[in-house]
């Protein structure tokens, strides 16, 4: 039944992408429910937290603000945060409250920023769509509401810009400081990671980034925003590999795998197995965008349209994160190589590497 | 005070304003909620401890089916891993029609028919666990369950996780603690049986509860936790008497006695030496026994009076994460001769009585609420602890030694105090 998980158990929801890219932007975050969705998002879905917890709230809506549809009160909750904060701007994150009311986010924002004499940027996450989608929409917020040129009047240079750096899409917490590494040995003087270390100050120089890369599908469609109205160009390409799976795939050569991951960071294994003369299949419950997507690779919808892909799909490999090991008969690949999906297991890579 | 402040205000202040003027700053619903790690069982009592999800599989061999949006269910990842849940959560998610239209409950019936025959062995029962869409959709769930029971052939149960009406005349972990008792069936009493409803995990093994009970003829004692199986579970039906924990068990103890026929006595978990006596006299005079807790009391004094000459000037910061209500608990140590100089609590009628007494014993004690957006800049270095207790409180001074105090297993009467101190003396 499509819908029915009988051994997975649910992804991270859209609310917690979103609140993921605005993590460091040194925001009020605010998400719109009764308190359960920001426990999950501050207990499970952001691992930063408990190292250095940042200022999310909740709405604590209650079941009269719903029925009621009491945006005012919640813009009043806000404003006093707002008195009594240094930040410079506040997120509202929807989830399925606001969804089941049909809660006018434009208003909200409208009303909310006259009120706090702020700018307010909102998600409508509906918490029934996955974390890449909310990050795609706060992405898309925040540089259509932030980024501009004014680094070219303030003469800095050699900007690049990353895309898509959560722990949601990149399974760490610090991978961003290995990623800025990265990029910093190829000769650019500032590495932005958008989601992680990046903060508003950085967004606002979006606009005169030298280039773009877009780590994770999620990042995509700000990319194409910045290159129409900047001229940025950009580069999908995923910087790390998990230390485990480098390791594995040295001794793979002319194998059938199947990878299930974020579509950009699977689409860097494969390359590297592809070398080696491997047929490789790049599979994913989340987006998975056109401009990398072969024939023969599969969009998963449902536990089933998984259980069939790999028990009918011949591979030697599957390289995955643990949790879909559950689901599959143990015999129907030969070996499993675990590459850990925060987004979807919960867990951290444990070690990681530059590619 | 300062813009940039933590609020709280004195035990002394706060009872002078009285129940009906307790500040906006300590009512949840007059400002945003605050989410630091002390709040994470306010937010989200599914992901620690007993939420609605793991209590409402307290019933042996239940299964279950959780109806809603998946980041409602994202976090029971996490449960799925610890041994006795891995394999028991299922889930049928709603998408953005669904939860406009409702469409969902014509597919539930078939959900729980496709996992009870999935399932194996059988589940006893099905719960379904459906969140605050369906709250607002006005789901009739009970009739949704009927339907879905007599497709799969095995009782199904709603469980209400409506965050939204926590604070409301039934939240749901009252719901929930009705519901595990739902399925019990009237049947034969038995003189000598009697329940404890109030947890979903036992109480510890060496509360005095259980020897006052077999010393008055009591030859077994039922707790669901403690229930093998779906039929130890049903004998809970054979029970003279309820014995309640927890007030949140209520609900529950009423149902009982309305469909069984069980009365029940209510118990409240303190930790003031003479009020644990005086409340297994009122016990004793409730079933008209005379109840002898005099070597329980002497040995607790001992330890007590010991523990005294061991530590003498010690000063506490008490959290609401805990097995304790926390102002109870602060009049309880400030009797026994310390200083409790912070509460971080919840301020309700039912602990507002604690607080008077508190205003005349340490009127100066700090009353914060997790839940502030201003705990944003609360500073440790304002008030000393030598220790803390509670999970949340050892999130503000984190360089005290802290006592959780928030173990599954229940701590009860003098066994929960000494437990309680002894713990304390090791974390010192």
């Amino acid at each position: 039944m499509k819908g029915l998980l009988k051994v997975l158990s649910p992804f991270a929801p859209d609310q917690s992408g979103a609140a993921a890219v605005f993590y460091d932007m040194g925001c009020i975050t605010v998400i719109c429910d009764a308190g359960g969705c920001t426990g999950n998002v501050c207990g499970f879905d952001e691992p930063r937290w408990f190292r250095n917890a940042k200022p999310i709230f909740s709405a604590g809506l209650r079941d009269m603000d719903a029925i009621l549809g009491r945006d005012d009160r919640l813009v009043d909750k806000l404003r006093l945060v707002a008195e009594k904060t240094d930040a410079d701007f506040a997120a509202i994150i929807g989830t399925p409250v606001p969804a089941v009311i049909a809660t006018d986010f434009r208003a909200l924002k409208r009303l909310a920023e006259k009120r706090c004499g702020m700018p307010v940027v909102t998600c409508e996450c509906t918490g029934t769509r996955l974390y890449d989608i909310g990050e795609e929409e706060a992405y898309m917020q925040l540089v259509k509401t932030f980024a501009d040129t004014s680094a070219e009047a303030s003469g800095k240079s050699g900007i690049l810009g990353v895309l898509g750096v959560t722990p949601l899409n990149i399974s760490s917490i610090d991978g961003d400081e290995l990623i800025r590494q990265h990029y910093k040995s190829q000769g650019y003087d500032e590495v932005y990671c958008y989601g992680m270390g990046a903060g508003l100050d950085e967004l606002k120089l979006a606009g005169c980034a030298e280039k773009n890369i877009v780590i994770a599908p999620s990042g995509l469609k700000a990319a194409r925003y910045l290159e129409k109205k900047f001229g940025t160009p950009y580069e999908l390409h995923y910087p790390l590999m998990p230390v485990n799976v480098a390791e594995a795939i040295k001794g793979i050569e002319n194998a059938r795998v199947c990878i299930i991951h974020q579509q950009i960071a699977a689409e860097a294994v494969r390359q590297q197995l592809e070398q080696k003369g491997c047929d490789v299949t790049v599979a994913s419950f989340f987006e998975m965008k056109k401009d990398l997507r072969r024939a023969q690779d599969v969009a998963l919808e449902t536990e089933e349209d998984y259980q069939k892909l790999i028990e009918e799909g011949g591979f030697d490999y599957v390289i995955a994160d643990q949790l879909f090991r559950r689901a599959v008969a143990a015999d129907c690949y030969k070996e499993w190589i675990p590459m850990t999906h925060f987004a979807v297991s919960g867990k951290l890579e444990e070690a990681q590497c530059a590619l | 005070m300062d813009n940039k402040q933590a609020y709280y205000i004195s035990a002394k202040d706060l009872a002078a304003r009285g129940l009906d003027n307790i500040p906006d700053q300590l009512q949840s619903s007059k400002h945003l909620i605050y989410s630091s790690p002390a709040t994470l069982s306010f937010n989200s009592p599914g992901a620690q401890g007993f939420g609605v999800k793991r209590a409402g599989l307290a019933v042996p061999g239940s299964v279950m089916l959780l109806v809603a949006p998946g980041c409602c269910g994202r976090n029971t990842t996490m449960l799925a891993e610890l041994g006795d849940y891995a394999d028991r959560f299922y889930y049928l998610l709603q998408d953005d029609t669904d939860i406009i239209t409702g469409r969902h409950l014509n597919r539930i019936p078939e959900a729980v028919r496709e996992v009870v025959e999935f399932h194996n062995p059988k589940p006893s029962c099905v719960m379904i666990c459906i969140t605050c869409v369906d709250a607002l959709l006005g789901t009739d769930m009970d009739r949704v369950c009927r339907k879905a029971s007599a497709v799969a052939g095995v009782p199904v149960l709603p469980c209400y996780m409506y965050a939204l009406t926590r604070e409301g005349r039934v939240p749901p972990m009252t719901a929930v603690r009705k519901t595990v008792y739902a399925l019990l069936e009237k049947r034969k009493k038995k003189s000598t049986t009697v329940n404890i409803l109030g947890q979903f995990a036992p109480y510890m093994d060496n509360c005095e509860l259980y020897d006052i009970l077999h010393n008055l003829g009591v030859k077994k004692i039922n707790e669901i936790s403690r229930c093998a199986d779906f039929e130890e579970y049903m004998g809970m039906a054979e029970a003279n008497f309820n014995l309640v924990l927890n007030p949140e068990t209520r609900l529950a103890a009423e149902d009982i006695a309305k469909r069984l026929e069980i009365p029940s006595i209510e118990l409240t978990r303190q930790y003031r030496l003479d009020k644990i006596h005086k409340q297994y006299q009122l016990l004793g005079g409730a079933l008209g026994v005379n109840i002898d807790d005099s070597r329980w009391m002497k040995e607790t004094e001992e330890y007590i009076d010991g523990f005294r000459e061991r530590h003498p000037d010690l000063e506490f910061a008490i959290g609401e994460c805990l097995n304790a209500d926390s102002f109870e608990l602060a009049l309880a140590l400030i009797g026994y001769g310390y200083k409790v100089n912070e509460i971080y609590g919840t301020v309700s009628g039912e602990n507002f009585p604690y607080i008077r007494q508190l205003a005349k014993v340490s009127p100066e004690t700090r009353i914060y609420t997790n839940l502030e957006p201003t705990m944003l800049y609360y500073d440790c270095s304002e008030c000393k602890a030598d220790i803390t207790i509670g999970k949340d409180a050892e999130y503000y001074h984190p360089d005290a030694p802290n006592v959780p105090w928030n173990r599954e297993v229940q701590p009860f009467g003098y066994a929960g105090l000494r437990t309680l101190l002894e713990e304390i003396e090791e974390a010192i």
